[in-house]
């Protein structure tokens, strides 16, 4: 016969004299985090180190020959490669177009389906919708709507009168197609922030200001937004985040042209490492986008933090 | 006592042939086909190896076209390397160089009635070199154009295959044909490959007319674009594109396939699209130009990896895999290189889809033929050449400032 421990008692094998409560605490602790740490040193920090020592070696990936090259990858990105300049300039381009444009819609989407009404469900889930479509999918759909003159697109244009461009032919307006595309697919991820945000600012704050006497532009303006501002700083540093790291976007609906118009830094990096198998140099590339990401992150938490 | 010393050297030599058999061994060879029909030709293949190699298996590995060479370089890199597989053209000079590639010869020179001559030299330019052969040719495809036999009739227009017996099947008379049919169908005249001549398929686009003309993209580490018959070509693709309105223009869809183009270029293995796009159809050489007949070839080999860990044994099969028999096996999918098969009838009666006088142009083709140019930094010069090119489609563009941008920045890496 078995003793059964009786209900919401913890049972635990004889303590071992040598260790004190803190020190088991301790341990329990470790072997509790142990899993995800051994994910993060493997998977992350891992390779971050190695990119660091690849980064600072001329190293061909097909045959294999690596030497020992010291900053000469980066003095060459930096300082010779007028290629370079021309993609982060595309990449802080794209980033401009981006983020403002993401950030308006999100919110304006936000105050509009943040209220219950009929059919407030359906909305959201449409512009929630191209978050989880593929983005192969989305991609191929879109350029087959901005074909030259056969476009949907530019078929719509056509009957208001407006002849489109050839959208994804120009390099400029490549560059706005993949914007506004690269918008309208993330839109919906910075919506539903926005909306939480907006749900967990009590009603009353509104009620209030309305007796005062307060406009619509006023509540918004003087509360709500002043409110979600914890909220606009996440939304901003992701969503800036995100438009420095794009590659599957570009890769699909432009391949980098027309005449490099859309070459970003992180297909460049791509290119490099996977095309050319320069793995040493794109090493130090992804070393300076690294940088780069992390100085407007720290940028923007403390302008932030000079704000509150 | 003569007779038993010969069959003493004899059995000595089966012994010997057989000691590398004699473990029971697995070829990995990797592929980019996923076709039911070219995977069970394969295995037939690999199971009559086993007649002088009862135990070796061969295991074939699809890797999709698309990622082929970045997935095979990430598999040597990895310290995983496939034995033996298939390689495109524009990768042979860069993994040759890089010395990956196993030196073939000895095994094909010791392999019993292999011949190695009868490769013809134009075909094994890309994959030898110095004595050494780093791969052997199993598809020699020439490009030809596929055209839409109603779309002609409807235009009251005589089609590619009877203006080329007639001699007239030039630049011009491509030229003027796709005019007057993008005119009386209100489709396109002709699409270039694929429908990716602006975008991944360049080379293919403008390299044809460009030999056609007498010129090259480039030739001893020369660039050919910037060259009068260069020039003259690509000027009459570009006013084809935007004067004639008749080559499907850059960032618009005019799927051949689909009955939407009259024309297109592509090699004979496309051939197997044909059967579902219910039009009648036919195939023709690529027009002739001032250089006079200028077939384009593109090719694929197959290719032993010094890091493999069964490196002879993978030639010894790479040399059965290739010799005569096996050759005209594949001949009904892949255009063989070896002449004695590419002479032969059963070469022209081969292909179901292609009737045999058709099939005679493929086999001229590609005894006439070059390949396309390849280069140890093709994947640069393509990266370096892609947004000038793209400049160049421009309906205003001036096509010689244009080309000569082309070669400012390839040269370099020539």
């Amino acid at each position: 016969m078995t003793m059964k421990p009786a209900t919401g008692v913890t049972v635990r094998g004889e303590r071992a004299p040598w260790l004190t409560l803190k020190m088991r605490e301790a341990i329990e602790a470790w072997l509790f985090i142990s899993p995800t740490l051994a994910g993060f040193l493997i998977f992350f920090a891992g390779p971050l180190v190695a990119v660091v020592w690849y980064s600072l070696s001329e190293w061909n990936l097909l045959s294999q020959q690596a030497t020992f090259v010291g900053l000469a990858n980066y003095n060459d990105a930096l300082f010779r490669n007028p290629d370079f300049w021309l993609v982060v300039r595309n990449s802080i381009v794209f980033a401009v177009g981006l983020v403002p444009l993401n950030m308006a819609l999100a919110l304006a989407l936000a105050l509009a389906l943040s209220r219950r009404f009929r059919g407030v469900v359906f909305f959201r889930t449409v512009f929630f919708a191209p978050v989880v479509t593929s983005a192969v999918a989305w991609a191929i759909v879109w350029k087959f709507l901005l074909q030259g003159e056969a476009g949907f697109v530019n078929q719509l244009l056509a009957a208001i009168g407006i002849q489109g461009p050839n959208w994804l032919r120009e390099p400029d307006w490549a560059m706005v197609a993949v914007i506004v595309t690269r918008v309208i697919k993330m839109v919906g991820l910075n919506m539903i922030l926005y909306i939480a945000a907006l749900q967990a600012i009590p009603r009353d704050y509104e009620a209030a200001a309305r007796l005062e006497g307060a406009s619509n532009w006023q509540i918004f303006r003087m509360i709500i937004w002043p409110l979600l501002g914890p909220t606009t700083l996440v939304i901003m540093v992701i969503t800036t985040i995100g438009s420095f790291k794009v590659f599957d976007h570009i890769y699909l609906m432009t391949g980098g042209g027309p005449e490099n118009g859309t070459l970003v830094l992180a297909f460049y990096i791509y290119q490099q490492g996977f095309q050319f198998f320069d793995v040493g140099y794109a090493s130090a590339l992804a070393m300076i986008m690294f940088v780069i990401v992390m100085g407007l992150t720290v940028v923007q938490l403390a302008l932030r933090r000079r704000d509150t | 006592m003569k007779v038993r010393l010969k069959s003493i050297t004899l059995s000595a030599l089966a012994l010997g042939m057989m000691s590398s058999a004699l473990a029971a061994a697995e070829l990995r060879f990797t592929v980019w086909t996923g076709n039911e029909a070219h995977l069970s030709m394969l295995n037939g293949i690999a199971e009559s190896f086993k007649e002088t190699h009862p135990d070796v298996t061969v295991r074939f590995e699809t890797i999709p076209a698309g990622d082929y060479t970045q997935k095979l370089t990430f598999q040597l890199a990895g310290g995983n390397p496939p034995d033996a597989g298939w390689m495109m053209e524009d990768a042979a000079s860069t993994f040759a160089n890089a010395g990956v590639l196993e030196d073939l010869a000895p095994t094909l020179n010791a392999a019993d009635g292999y011949d190695l001559e009868d490769f013809s030299e134009a075909a094994m330019g890309l994959w030898s070199g110095d004595g050494k052969v780093w791969g052997v040719p199993f598809s020699t495809s020439p490009f030809v154009i596929f055209y839409n036999k109603e779309m002609f009739d409807a235009a009251g227009l005589e089609d590619p295959l009877a203006l080329s017996a007639k001699g007239e099947w030039d630049m011009d008379k491509f030229q003027e044909v796709a005019k007057a049919l993008a005119e009386s169908s209100g489709k396109w005249g002709f699409e270039f490959k694929d429908g990716q001549g602006y975008d991944t398929r360049i080379m293919h686009a403008l390299m044809p007319p460009i030999r056609a003309y007498g010129g090259d993209v480039w030739a001893n580490q020369e660039c050919g674009f910037d060259k009068p018959e260069a020039i003259a070509a690509v000027q009459q693709l570009h006013d084809m594109v935007f004067k004639d309105k008749s080559i499907v223009p850059p960032g618009e869809n005019g799927d051949y396939f689909s009955g939407n183009s009259a024309m297109t270029i592509n090699q004979i293995s496309r051939a197997s699209l044909m059967s579902d796009a219910g039009f009648d159809w036919g195939i023709a050489p690529l027009p002739t130009g001032p250089g006079g007949e200028a077939p384009v070839i593109g090719q694929a080999a197959i290719v032993v990896f010094t890091a493999g860990q069964q490196k002879e044994l993978a030639a010894e099969f790479v040399a059965h895999m290739t010799n005569k028999t096996n050759v005209a096996t594949m001949a009904q999918f892949f255009p063989p290189a070896r002449n004695s098969v590419l002479s032969s009838e059963a070469f022209t009666a081969s292909n179901e889809l292609i009737p045999a006088e058709q099939m005679e142009i493929v086999g001229e083709a590609i005894a006439k033929g070059k390949v396309l140019p390849s280069h140890e930094r093709s994947p640069q010069i393509l990266a370096a050449m892609k947004p000038r090119v793209d400049a160049l489609w421009r309906a205003d563009a001036n096509v010689e400032e244009s080309l000569k941008a082309v070669c400012a920045a390839i040269q370099p890496l020539l």
